[in-house]
């Protein structure tokens, strides 16, 4: 090993650090549980964003980024914001849900509840996808409850979509007929399959399904519904 | 089979190897069964729907790698600590328990599958949160075993030699089981669900698991090709400080669209693009040790360094596999710009089945030869024929899912969500394109390689340790 | 180049964010500049060994 030593100083010898193993030892060590530390600000700060909100929120026009589960009173838009540069739920005004909008807080989070419980125990991760996470074997149920395909009453009264398919008056009365009896309204040679859900856990699972469209995510899906023109319509209340 | 082992420890890793490899056979047939509805979706519909399929074939991914890295781990503790493992007794008796657990759990999926929504069915049939399904009863056993498996591993490391290998296993397990008791709650909130889900999925595959692939590397480098200690462990310090590096904070990729800040958008591409990083550097860990010790070898005048040729070329598969898979395919889509429109697609499928297997089931399936090697007390394990058209064909076969399933995910993503906005329509129509169609052909069809190459490997490890051609 | 703070709710992050890689390299940097002082430090001890 050479030996630079000028001189008489015998404390200094030519080392190598980076081929040290005492050095890299300490620099994992480091990293990683510093970066774990970063991650458990972080994970603070995200947190208190993602709480789930309130009645009163939705009541003083309040935007959480996951709304409370009273949003089912509301009627929920999917629009471009031009200040954040992507779509973004608009929780607009009063809207009937199975012919209520008057939920209390305590009711829509027993609806809520039951409906989340209904997506696990059903199993529904392992053929669609909840906020783009899951199988891809059936549609992503993020904005499902704003889908062009629930139809609607047009002006000459007439049903479009499920709303005729099913016979009924409301979209959430259509999907609960649909996740009652899925196999009864194919639309595709790939059918849902009978999961024998009661109609109270049906109406669980549309609240679900209603209040995940609520929730802000930084605008995925992108340009949902961008072919059909239906929910391009300026809010009119 | 009489045990030749010196180790009871050891002998308990062949028994978590066996049931390993049961379920990777499971996971592949169900694969198939799965692959087969996406073409003919009539085909057991409403007898074992294709959720069902899917669900096995991820648990069993899941619980085949979970026990092949935990049977790994007692195969190299006490080989490197000097001592059998503390309190093998119990050791053996968390195996079994967690054998049966798994054995009732994966029955009910079959036979019950699904049930009302409340905390029973959650209690006892399923969870339904992808991978983690297992219900919760079998939550807590599962969290109850590991942790005595953990116990295992640090009471024999503080006892035995504590070797730069053990302590990187040591640390890591304690995170690696930790975790899991993060996928272990309920809520209401879908976003708060999956935030939480992220910290077992993400800090298991993108973190802890990648640097158990790094010592369990490093362990293997030492015995199948006498590599230096000192060099191997620095390579495992270095990989493991640039894993957790990016990994920890890559969480974040995971964070883009599920209701959390827009900061995660920067954090989560930026220390996640870092990811291939440590990956690289296995790879050239990997082939420059390899060429070194062969160098070595000559030099001296014996005629190779190695000790056993199945074990390595499947290493070498993990160093290709694990960059290609995890890092290059990852790569592909971790931006937010792209993710935006990937995410949940046939894309992420894509990278899914190259990643688990690339970064995986080649290193373990490495392992398993070592414990061949070592049970049948054989000097030099070298390579048959049934132990070539194993690795080709697998390798094969799940490169070819790969490429065929990138196709059907970049029709899919064009048609369904650059196009026509991820609408109930758009969805259907993308799954109707030409390209995505035979996409899914292609993938059903090298699935069946992938298969036929599972059967050569199982008949390889089966029948290899009594062959005559290796040196004893 | 700089971002205005768009995002719905306020936070540290947030408003580094505004700034080009901000959050990014105020992460990374604060994270790998203590390796300079690990560095360092192995080194005298490295060289006073023996």
């Amino acid at each position: 090993m050479n030996n630079k030593n000028k001189g008489g100083d015998m404390s200094k010898r030519t080392v190598s650090v980076w081929t040290d193993n005492r050095f890299w030892m300490r620099s994992a060590g480091w990293v990683t549980g510093f970066s774990a530390a970063l991650l458990i600000w972080l994970t603070f700060d995200t947190m208190s964003q993602i709480k789930m909100g309130n009645d009163e929120d939705l009541k003083n026009g309040i935007a959480k980024r996951v709304p409370g589960p009273t949003v089912i009173n509301y009627k929920i838009t999917y629009e471009m914001s031009d200040k954040r540069g992507h779509e973004v739920p608009v929780i607009g005004g009063k809207e009937k849900f199975f012919g209520r909008d008057d939920w209390s807080e305590k009711e829509a989070g027993a609806l809520l509840h039951l409906g989340k419980l209904g997506s696990q125990a059903k199993n529904c991760m392992n053929c669609h996808t909840l906020l783009g996470n899951g199988a891809y074997y059936a549609p992503d149920l993020t904005k499902a409850w704003l889908d062009p395909a629930w139809g609607k009453i047009d002006s000459s009264g007439n049903r479009t979509g499920y709303l005729a398919m099913t016979g009924k008056d409301t979209r959430e009365e259509a999907i609960a007929e649909f996740l009652m009896h899925p196999s009864q309204y194919p639309t595709h040679g790939r059918m849902m399959p009978n999961l024998n859900i009661t109609a109270d856990e049906a109406k669980g699972l549309v609240a679900f399904l209603k209040h995940m469209s609520s929730i802000d995510t930084n605008g995925f899906p992108r340009n949902f519904g961008k072919k059909d023109t239906t929910l391009r319509e300026k809010r009119s209340n | 089979m009489a045990n030749t082992l010196k180790w009871e420890g050891q002998q308990l890793a062949t028994w978590y190897f066996t049931v390993a490899i049961v379920l990777f056979g499971a996971q592949l047939l169900m694969g198939l069964i799965a692959a087969v509805q996406f073409l003919y979706p009539s085909f057991l519909f409403e007898i074992f729907d294709f959720s069902v399929a899917r669900m096995i074939h991820i648990n069993a991914l899941i619980l085949w790698m979970v026990f092949a890295m935990v049977g790994a781990a007692y195969w190299l503790l006490p080989d490197e600590t000097g001592i059998e493992v503390v309190g093998i007794k119990w050791a053996k008796l968390g195996f079994i328990v967690l054998t049966a657990a798994v054995t009732v759990v994966v029955v009910v999926y079959i036979v019950v599958q699904i049930g009302p929504a409340n905390d029973m069915t959650i209690w006892f049939i399923n969870e339904g949160r992808e991978y983690i399904e297992a219900p919760r009863w079998a939550d807590f056993g599962i969290a109850i075993v590991l942790v005595g498996f953990l116990l295992h591993v640090f009471l024999t490391a503080i006892k035995g030699e504590r070797t730069g290998i053990v302590t990187v296993l040591m640390a890591d397990m304690i995170a690696l089981v930790g975790l899991y008791l993060c996928g272990m709650g309920f809520t209401d909130s879908i976003s708060m669900d999956q935030f939480w889900w992220w910290w077992v999925i993400h800090l298991w595959v993108e973190a802890t698991w990648e640097v158990l692939v790094g010592v369990f590397a490093a362990y293997g480098l030492i015995r199948i090709i006498g590599a230096q200690r000192q060099i191997v462990e620095m390579w495992l310090w270095i990989e493991v400080a640039m894993l957790f590096g990016s990994g920890i904070l890559g969480m974040g990729h995971h964070y883009f669209w599920i209701g959390t800040p827009e900061y995660w958008w920067e954090i989560g591409a930026l220390f996640s693009a870092l990811e291939p990083l440590p990956l690289v550097a296995m790879f050239i860990h990997v082939t420059y040790d390899w060429g070194k010790q062969q160098g070595i070898a000559k030099a001296e005048g014996r005629d190779t360094a190695i000790a056993n040729t199945p074990a390595l070329a499947w290493f070498f598969a993990n160093a290709f596999g694990n960059f290609l898979g995890a890092g290059v395919w990852g790569f592909f889509h971790t931006m937010p710009q792209v993710n935006i429109y990937t995410h949940g697609t046939q894309f992420t499928s894509a990278h899914g089945h190259l990643a688990f297997f690339g970064a995986y089931a080649t290193i373990l399936i490495g392992v398993f030869y070592i414990a061949v090697q070592g049970t049948n007390n054989i000097k030099r394990l070298k390579a048959t024929f049934d132990f070539k058209m194993g690795i080709i064909l697998l390798n094969l076969g799940v490169f070819g899912m790969t490429v065929a399933l990138t196709i059907s995910g970049y029709s899919q993503v064009l048609v369904e969500r650059a196009q026509m906005g991820a609408t109930w329509e758009a969805f259907f129509i993308s799954q109707d394109t030409l390209w995505f169609v035979q996409g899914l052909g292609w993938r059903l069809a090298m699935g069946v390689v992938t298969l036929v190459g599972f059967i050569y490997l199982v008949k390889d490890l089966l029948s290899t340790g009594k062959n005559k051609i290796h040196e004893r | 180049m700089f971002e205005p703070f768009t995002d719905l709710i306020p936070s540290f992050f947030g408003t580094l964010n505004q700034y080009p890689l901000g959050l990014t390299g105020f992460l990374h940097l604060v994270i790998i500049l203590p390796m300079i002082v690990i560095y360092k430090q192995e080194k005298k001890r490295l060289e006073n060994e023996k």
